[in-house]
């Protein structure tokens, strides 16, 4: 890139940030979104360090207690993102490559109904949609219905519930679940492995109904079971057509187990979760074969909050095995292992200044029938970094700037895919977040 | 909508479980709708923060425990111990509160909007919770040199700086007397950051504390903050 083109790059960048901050900041300089308004706190009371979405233990509080403490008060917010990626290697990046663009936009009805029940739904504008530029698509999101009910005195606490939701481990209330653990992904450059775990990738597509308990704020454990969220349950799937959507053969359970423990200013999660899915080869054939998939989690989370410090850290590591690929997936083993790898680490300043670091690794067996059409050897192996730092101006608005770089890229460093070596693939990414 | 015979008879026939399966979740998503339409009020239970109907005590567990125990001793220094607490303090700080003339970060970051619909009745409720709570030891400093340059500060102030004994006002146990908050076992931690807004701050107006305060070094500040955590020694 030319100097010019940098120069010419920086004023754009500096353009949008400035409106988008100008934009928020004239609502209102002290703005909150749905649930700081309905409980009149400011979003660190909740959001460790202010960095939504990780949620500080009165966060994970107020979740599991079904969205329900404070005053009713209107339930909606919105949130949008606008960024820009730069990718390191022109041959692999996006068509808006170097571009600011206004990337999503989201409406969220989120706040206390009664005084058990609580809501937090998400519809997503994506202002991106393929390979040839904008094509401007609405669609759900996050969706977490929660009943919640709690026994407390001052020898015991029972707090138990039940969520609606279109997502297995949206409804968690740890960072290191596979919904929460990445954020604010690049929408044109590559932002992870190619291959991942299907408990990751199954957002909007499914709805589900799991039954939670959390005794003593110590043992969390939940249960439940997903299916094709499709009939009446078309509504957590909207922007997803029918022959797009991944189709689950009837009910598929997930369980969650979790230890929680607090002390001082720190506190620590040790958990484990497990979901199976049976997934049709055809979307549009219920008598297609079907991939089973059997995702084994281990995840921890550790967090020190002290003003004017946030420390936090996460660790998942997710084992997925699949059966019946040959039928299913015209893969070259019937069996396959998928091992996905995350660890991360923030710090963050007076709710202010925050900088993190990500490591990913996904191993996995090799099969010429699944991978090869992106690795030359047939791999899924992908290993990189992410570095972030990021400012949060006001509470409401955060600016960062992430790199993803790529150490092994399907398979291999070098000429993974003949062509492209794994570095072709690392890119920059400049975001302002806002929420009001 | 299937008869019951035809459901009976498809129990009986093994390549149907994926529908029979479909039927347990619809049954289950119909359950769950229903306990969510049943469960409008329930004042028994409530964290509602706007309605006068809720008892504090039910407040205080469902929503202050949260942050600060159940029992009024929290595990974060972020948040105040309030066992045993002066229930006259403990009053005039939530309808400070309330009336936004407590403006330190935590004060309106976190107890603001909780405090904004509270009635006087359940102010007073919820400083009569916390005042019978019997408070927890707070973790003594292993550095004697602090703790009894700490001591010093509480029982005779700083002369040099016309610093008047905490001691006076606070009570000999620093069990605090009617508007003067106690402070022993309180975490150090907040007791700092409290003596910083009082000594840099107008955040919290109205009391002799801002002038009291004025003289105190770092050190002087951190030394008697430590002592009360560990207070009685």
């Amino acid at each position: 890139m030319s100097s010019t083109r940098v120069v010419r790059l920086g004023v754009k960048l500096s353009g949008a940030l400035l409106l988008c901050l100008i934009f928020f900041t004239s609502l209102n300089a002290n703005a909150l979104p749905a649930f700081a308004r309905q409980t009149g706190q400011n979003c660190v009371a909740c959001h460790a360090g202010g960095q939504f979405p990780e949620l500080t233990p009165y966060g994970r509080m107020f979740k599991l207690t079904g969205y329900t403490i404070g005053s009713r008060s209107i339930p909606l917010s919105v949130m949008g993102v606008a960024s820009v990626t730069k990718n390191s290697n022109s041959s692999l990046a996006g068509p808006k490559d170097g571009v600011p663009v206004f990337g999503t936009g989201s409406v969220f009805l989120a706040g206390k109904i009664t005084d058990n029940v609580g809501i937090f739904a998400q519809a997503t504008y994506n202002n991106y949609g393929g390979d040839s530029g904008y094509q401007g698509t609405w669609g759900s999101d996050n969706f977490d219905l929660r009943f919640a009910d709690r026994f407390i005195d001052t020898n015991s606490d029972l707090i138990f519930g039940l969520s609606l939701n279109n997502n297995p481990t949206v409804s968690d209330v740890w960072n290191s679940a596979p919904a929460w653990i990445i954020y604010a992904p690049t929408m044109f450059g590559t932002s992870g492995p190619d291959t991942s775990p299907i408990v990751g990738g199954l957002g909007a597509q499914v709805a589900g109904i799991t039954a939670y308990a959390m005794w003593n704020n110590l043992l969390y454990a939940e249960v439940g079971a997903y299916k094709t969220a499709n009939g009446a349950f078309s509504f957590l799937s909207q922007g997803t057509n029918n022959a797009g959507q991944t189709k689950l053969a009837g009910s598929n359970p997930y369980v969650r187990l979790a230890l929680n423990h607090e002390w001082g200013p720190h506190n620590i999660m040790l958990g484990v979760f497990g979901l199976n899915v049976d997934i049709h080869a055809d979307p549009l054939n219920e008598g297609s074969p079907t991939t089973k998939y059997r995702d084994r989690g281990i995840d921890a989370q550790y967090q020190y909050l002290l003003d004017p410090h946030t420390v936090s850290a996460q660790f998942s590591y997710v084992r997925e095995t699949t059966s019946n690929s040959i039928a299913s997936l015209g893969a070259t083993n019937d069996s396959n292992t998928l091992n996905a790898l995350r660890i991360k680490g923030t710090y963050i300043y007076q709710a202010k200044y925050g900088a993190s670091l990500s490591y990913f690794n996904t191993t996995g067996t090799t099969d010429s029938g699944l991978y090869s059409g992106i690795s030359a050897n047939s791999s899924p192996n992908t290993q990189g970094w992410t570095p972030e730092i990021f400012y949060t101006p006001v509470q409401n608005i955060r600016i960062g700037l992430q790199y993803y770089a790529y150490q092994k890229f399907d398979g291999a460093s070098t000429g993974y895919n003949g062509t492209n070596n794994a570095k072709d693939n690392n890119n920059a990414f400049l975001y302002v977040w806002g929420a009001y | 909508m299937k008869s019951a015979t035809q459901i009976t008879n498809r129990t009986n026939n093994p390549s149907n479980s994926l529908e029979i399966k479909m039927k347990g979740f619809q049954i289950a998503v119909i359950v769950a709708l229903g306990v969510l339409a049943s469960a409008c009020s329930n004042v028994e239970r409530s964290r509602d923060l706007d309605n006068a109907s809720v008892a504090p005590a039910v407040t205080a567990m469902q929503v202050c425990s949260n942050c600060h125990g159940v029992d009024g001793n929290p595990k974060s220094p972020n948040f105040p111990r309030l066992a045993g607490q002066q229930e006259e303090y403990v009053i005039s700080q939530l309808k400070n509160f309330r009336n936004h003339n407590r403006s330190d970060p935590e004060g309106f970051e976190y107890m603001w909007g909780l405090s904004r619909n509270l009635t006087d009745e359940q102010i007073t409720g919820l400083a009569k919770y916390y005042a019978k709570q019997i408070p927890t030891r707070g973790e003594t400093s292993p550095d004697a040199k602090l703790l009894a340059d700490g001591r010093e500060i509480y029982e005779k102030g700083v002369p040099d700086q016309n610093v008047i004994a905490c001691v006076s006002c606070h009570g000999d146990k620093a069990q605090g007397i009617g508007a003067f908050p106690r402070l022993a076992s309180q975490h150090a931690d907040y007791l700092e950051k409290q003596l910083n807004v009082f000594q840099n701050t107008q955040g919290r107006p109205g009391t002799a504390m801002e002038f009291v305060v004025h003289p105190l070094t770092g050190a002087n500040k951190q030394a008697v903050a430590a002592y009360l955590q560990s207070f009685p020694e």
